[in-house]
């Protein structure tokens, strides 16, 4: 069943136009990214002299900072991938062929996660470009790149669920971006609230509640246990509340 | 089973307004019964709290034996529901969408019934095409596929004829009437003669309550107020002062000039039509033609629209 309504998911999303401006503008702003980075790294490291080029860290410098980026982009591109999910189907009044099958709603809200997923993995796949062009110039070390992608597409869960929701709320897709990125600033916005306090313990709920400290924990390479059971949570209460949302109806 | 559907004192209510005001009637196996109403009388609303979409907020809903609410997974194969606007995907082939909706309802055999529905709804030259692009009519007839594709058994048409061309109109009326051999149908309209057309038995609503239900002889019958004769005479024949006529109290008298006929109204019920003829001979007054005549619908529709708003 789950596959059926992903299939379906998948291919309205892949047979508009929307998709593939979405994966050329990602390509595009992710690869003037790196180049611009690869160019920074490049001269940074001609500037200083030959005995010191150890302490430039290729990984820190490049990788870690794109993958930032990356995440940095998401802001923008997963509200506008999440938010026609359920505003569409609203606007149609297509959610009542759900209702009149013995689908769940759980069933519905993951089919389109997955889907909306699916097309964030092939945005992620074009900067698999990226590792081939590093390697191509001789680094090798490619044991941050598997972290790097799993931060990313974690963060990209988290933003999916908050969107999936948004779009629950709202029959106008415009409305239901916009909740998105203001909720995804939010998310940020906790963990500068952290940095600001000087209160040890605030200081801590903040940045466990942020999205941003176990994203680069992750990205590090760091995977902690509290940080995957915060993704995993985070996603859950969001699946949960559009549950509850789609559940409106029965008002 | 006699009787498939029961709604039993079903209110909806919304902040600030009743739109449907304690509704009960029910529907027999194997007809179709006419739901009858001006819009805003609260046909969908009650249509669609029949098929699961929306509780109400007092009385049950009794399908096939079974309280409708809470949501009961197993009767969703059993109820076919084309709402007021057919859910249709715009980005889909009929093929594609018809095909979604048998797998949502767990269809093994979707080829062959895809087969079925599209040769019974002369879908044959659209059905590789994209549903946006279709016309209204054919969009419609997918909406009417959506609903009957997997076979339920209890079928909801909310205003199925709404807004076609006279003659999709006359078609999707045929195959409705088709579909009654094996299908019990409940079917919407504000078209009075639709229903007649149709239906069996009917049930009219009206500012969210029913001011009639049954079929629709009983109607006609329980709405007949004394008896309606339609007189003819004979060209330049002019009608007597009828109050000095036997013991009968004539109610209104209509003329229409056209036609030298009149219209007779009278509080019985009692058939005088060979007192009258014979009097009106007796007055030297050639009679072409008396006929009882029974009320349209449509006068009982309006009777009951109007005076009680």
């Amino acid at each position: 069943m789950i596959w059926t309504l992903f299939k379906k998911e998948a291919q309205s999303y892949f047979s508009s136009p929307l998709a593939y401006v979405l994966i050329g503008l990602f390509s595009l702003i992710s690869g003037i990214m790196f180049f611009n980075l690869l160019v920074t790294y490049s001269d940074g490291i001609q500037a200083i002299p030959q005995n010191m080029t150890e302490t430039v860290s290729f990984v820190d410098e490049v990788v870690l900072r794109l993958f930032a980026n990356i995440n940095f982009l998401f802001l923008v591109f997963i509200p506008l991938i999440t938010m026609r999910l359920f505003s569409e189907e609203k606007r149609q009044d297509t959610l009542e062929i759900f209702w009149l099958s013995p689908v769940r709603d759980w069933q519905i809200i993951l089919a389109k996660g997955l889907a909306a997923l699916s097309l964030i993995l092939a945005m992620l796949l074009m900067t698999g470009l990226f590792p081939l062009i590093i390697w191509g110039i001789g680094i090798q070390d490619f044991s941050v790149l598997f972290s790097a992608y799993l931060s990313v597409i974690l963060n990209a869960c988290a933003y999916i669920s908050l969107g999936l929701f948004c779009s629950s709320i709202s029959g106008n897709q415009i409305i239901a971006a916009l909740l998105s990125i203001l909720g995804i600033m939010f998310l940020w916005m906790i963990t500068w609230g952290g940095n600001l306090n000087s209160n040890f313990i605030v200081a801590e709920i903040f940045h466990y509640l942020g999205i941003s400290s176990h994203f680069e924990r992750i990205l590090r390479g760091v995977i902690g246990t509290q940080d995957l059971i915060y993704y995993l949570s985070f996603i859950s209460i969001f699946g949960i509340l559009t549950v509850k949302s789609l559940d409106r109806r029965n008002w | 089973m006699d009787n498939i559907l029961i709604v039993d004192s079903v209110t909806k209510e919304y902040p600030g307004r009743v739109a449907v005001d304690s509704v009960s009637f029910s529907v027999k196996k194997g007809s179709i019964h006419g739901f009858l109403g001006p819009n805003g009388a609260g046909k969908s609303t009650t249509m669609r709290m029949i098929a699961g979409l929306l509780p109400p907020t007092s009385g049950t809903i009794t399908l096939f034996g079974e309280i409708v609410f809470p949501e009961k997974r197993h009767l969703k194969n059993q109820i076919g529901l084309l709402p007021e606007n057919a859910p249709l995907y715009p980005d889909m082939t009929v093929e594609d969408y018809l095909t979604f909706v048998g797998k949502l309802h767990h269809m093994k055999n979707i080829p062959s019934r895809m087969d079925e529905v599209i040769s019974g709804l002369n879908l044959q030259d659209v059905r590789k095409r994209i549903i946006g692009n279709l016309s209204k009519g054919y969009k419609q007839r997918v909406g009417l596929a959506q609903a009957i594709f997997y076979n339920a058994p209890f079928l909801i048409l909310d205003e199925p004829t709404n807004g076609l061309d006279p003659q999709s109109v006359v078609e999707l009326r045929e195959f409705i009437k088709g579909l009654a051999k094996e299908k019990t149908i409940l079917f919407s309209s504000h078209i009075l003669s639709e229903v007649e057309q149709i239906c069996d038995h009917i049930t009219i609503i009206h500012q969210g309550k029913i001011r009639a239900s049954g079929n629709l002889g009983e109607i006609h019958r329980k709405f007949r107020q004394g008896l309606v004769l339609k007189l003819g005479l004979s060209p330049g024949e002019k009608l007597p002062d009828l109050s000095r006529f036997g013991h009968y109290e004539v109610g209104t008298t209509q003329h229409f000039t056209s036609e030298d006929q009149y219209h007779l109204s009278f509080e019985s019920e009692h058939d005088f039509r060979p007192e009258l003829v014979k009097y009106l001979v007796g007055q030297g007054i050639l009679v072409h033609t008396v006929m009882v005549e029974s009320p349209e619908l449509e006068d009982i529709f309006l009777h009951m629209t109007e005076t009680r708003a």
